[in-house]
């Protein structure tokens, strides 16, 4: 099954489950979504709880969110992650706070989904800004890289209580991958080991994973072994299974295609730190500049397995 | 005057609840452990005339100058008094503190101290209670500030398309903390803003408030009956600075003025000449908000602070 396919499939047995879960955002009605993620739900659910809205990723935002604090569930589609900016009041500022400042007597179970990562939109469509939201107190941050994982975490995400931010990313939804059969969920938390290996730990998460793998099979042809772990939810942060590893390989290098300043590695770097002391460690992730439609530019701009590699090889020549 | 005429025993309950505002806010204010206030006084007859219009099933919303809506709205004074001073026994455990009071139970959804931040939640709101089919409404009420901001006309356009049962009510005060509302708002009114979205919208005289509550019951019976949304502007005066805090730099002349707007005086003169009230029931409305206001401090101060610890509680 694709990854979008998957996400469709966790979408629809949620909203047949929930006759409270509905859908808003721009295009996913008719049209199905940019990625077809939301192919077949408007024709199953209907236009009362499959809601195309204007270009108003704002007040989306915050729709979504009353509508779930006035008991609905709502999954709010945002085309682009770049765009979430436009929605961060409603969402870190009154969403991520509801529960909180009535001391739980409202508490809102939207799911912002998103789709960040780069594939030659250029520079207002193509950023990864998971790590600004990792930081806000009352946000579950989830971004999976496999067809089964954007099911699973798909699915906890719409049974959650508080606001969840899911991120796809563009490159993923075509891949195929395994999807459990049976109904399941996916709990937050919990980071997994997709490689194992002893001589160093690479830590990622979302299309990155993939990067990682092919840079662990390239260095695997030159005696280094990879332990890759995806960490597949960036907040909460499962700190044990990262920690765990680098106590065993003795080194921790991030990768993320984002910025390393103040990112998911630096974060997880000083996490790792702060449990079992200084080890080696490396952040990799996109070059400090816009990242560009230009292909020559956008692929300089960004880790690759190649670059990777020369990282995790320096890494360990210290 | 014309149109629903709202019968006189709920006029003297809507003086009584702009002299409670007004006592509350006046004493709230002189206390030195009252932090940070957003008041508004001088502003009473907008939230007593608009709660009028509301019912029990209906939602409001507001921002952070939310004290005299709260009020009018029924949240018992003692609760809210706790819940302004961070005590334990406020509606919110004094969590959300001042502008962020949230009783949903009561029809006071709650107020959002971000400026134009609680418009688009108020249309979820209404979603909902659109697809619940409840018969309820939702009022947000925000100020002239809120009228600058894309929220307010992003929701604007959504709630029309959509048909929400939403009352828009800009409390226009024509001052967003110094500046004056024409200096930076460009709609010769600002109910125009609805307008230009097919709302019903009208303009009101928000220091009388008779005049809102009429206003609000016509367009609510729109909103009811699923017309959608409607924007209703009521022009009032803000007595006081922005905030507790906040410098004023009105000049005494400019304040007078101002402050011969009174809602409070402009009623109760009212309904003295029509022969509704007496100078003895007037005093003694006025006793009874003073006395409301003595036993919500006493409730107030006889409630705790939280424990540190739950610092970490209700956080995710």
């Amino acid at each position: 099954m694709f990854y979008r396919e998957a996400f469709a499939r966790a979408l629809r047995e949620e909203m047949t489950r929930s006759p409270r879960l509905i859908v808003i955002g721009q295009d996913v009605g008719a049209f199905g979504g940019s990625y077809r993620e939301f192919d077949g739900l408007y024709r199953q659910f209907g236009p009362e709880r499959v809601r195309d809205t204007p270009v108003a990723e704002g007040a989306t935002i915050g729709i979504g969110i009353g509508a779930a604090a006035a008991g609905y569930r709502t999954l709010v589609s945002i085309t682009y992650m770049d765009f979430m900016m436009l929605g961060l009041d409603a969402l870190v500022n009154y969403g991520a706070k509801l529960r909180y400042k009535t001391a739980g007597a409202l508490t809102s179970p939207v799911v912002v989904k998103t789709t960040a990562g780069a594939l030659g939109q250029g520079v207002a469509h193509s950023q990864c800004l998971e790590s600004w939201l990792m930081s806000v107190p009352g946000l579950t941050v989830v971004a999976p890289s496999t067809p089964a994982d954007a099911y699973g975490f798909l699915k906890a995400a719409l049974r959650a209580d508080g606001p969840v931010v899911y991120i796809d990313h563009k490159r993923l939804f075509p891949i195929p991958g395994d999807v459990p059969l049976e109904e399941s969920l996916l709990p937050f938390g919990q980071a997994l080991v997709r490689r194992a290996g002893t001589d160093v730990t690479i830590a990622t998460h979302s299309y990155m994973v993939r990067v990682a793998l092919d840079a662990a099979d390239q260095l695997e042809g030159i005696g280094i072994s990879c332990e890759v772990i995806d960490l597949r939810c960036l907040a909460p942060l499962d700190m044990a299974t990262v920690a765990d590893s680098v106590a065993r390989t003795g080194a921790l290098l991030t990768l993320e295609e984002g910025q390393t300043t103040c990112g998911v590695g630096a974060e997880v770097t000083a996490r790792v730190y702060e449990r079992i002391g200084a080890h080696r460690w490396a952040r990799v992730g996109a070059l400090r500049a816009p990242v560009s439609s230009n292909p020559v530019l956008e692929a300089a701009c960004l880790p690759n397995a190649e670059n990777v590699s020369e990282a995790v090889s320096r890494l360990l020549r210290k | 005057m014309t149109g629903i005429r709202s019968n006189e025993p709920d006029a003297i309950g809507r003086l009584r609840v702009m002299m409670l505002i007004r006592a509350f806010e006046t004493a709230l204010a002189m206390r030195r452990d009252h932090g940070f206030q957003l008041l508004s006084t001088g502003q009473e007859a907008v939230a007593a005339g608009l709660c009028a219009a509301l019912r029990d099933d209906d939602q409001m919303l507001t921002g952070g100058r939310s004290i005299g809506l709260a009020l009018a709205r029924g949240i018992d004074p003692r609760r809210l008094m706790a819940e302004l001073l961070g005590k334990v026994d406020g509606p919110n455990r004094g969590k959300g503190g001042r502008g962020h009071l949230a009783d949903p139970g009561a029809g006071f959804f709650g107020a959002h101290a971000v400026v134009g931040g609680n418009i688009s939640i108020a249309a979820g709101v209404a979603l909902a209670k659109k697809l619940d089919r409840d018969g309820g409404i939702v009022a947000v009420v925000f100020g002239d500030g809120a009228c600058g901001a894309g929220s307010l006309h992003e929701t604007l356009n959504i709630a029309a398309i959509w048909k929400l049962p939403l009352l828009f009510v800009c409390d226009n005060n024509q001052l967003s903390v110094s500046t004056p509302r024409a200096e930076v708002l460009a709609p010769k009114k600002l109910s125009d803003l609805g307008a230009a979205f097919g709302l019903s919208a009208q303009t009101v005289d928000g220091t009388d408030v008779e005049t809102v509550a009429q206003a609000a019951m016509a367009l609510l019976e729109g909103v009811r009956r699923g017309d959608g949304p409607a924007f209703l502007e009521c022009i009032s005066h803000r007595f006081a600075a922005h905030s507790t805090t906040a410098r004023e730099l009105r000049d005494a002349a400019e304040l007078a003025r101002i402050r011969g707007t009174c809602p409070i005086v402009r009623e109760a003169t009212r309904l003295r000449a029509a022969g509704v009230i007496d100078a003895d029931l007037h005093d003694a409305l006025e006793q009874d908000a003073l006395a409301d206001v003595s036993a919500a401090f006493a409730f107030a101060d006889a409630s705790p602070y939280p424990d540190a610890g739950e610092v970490l509680a209700d956080v995710g």
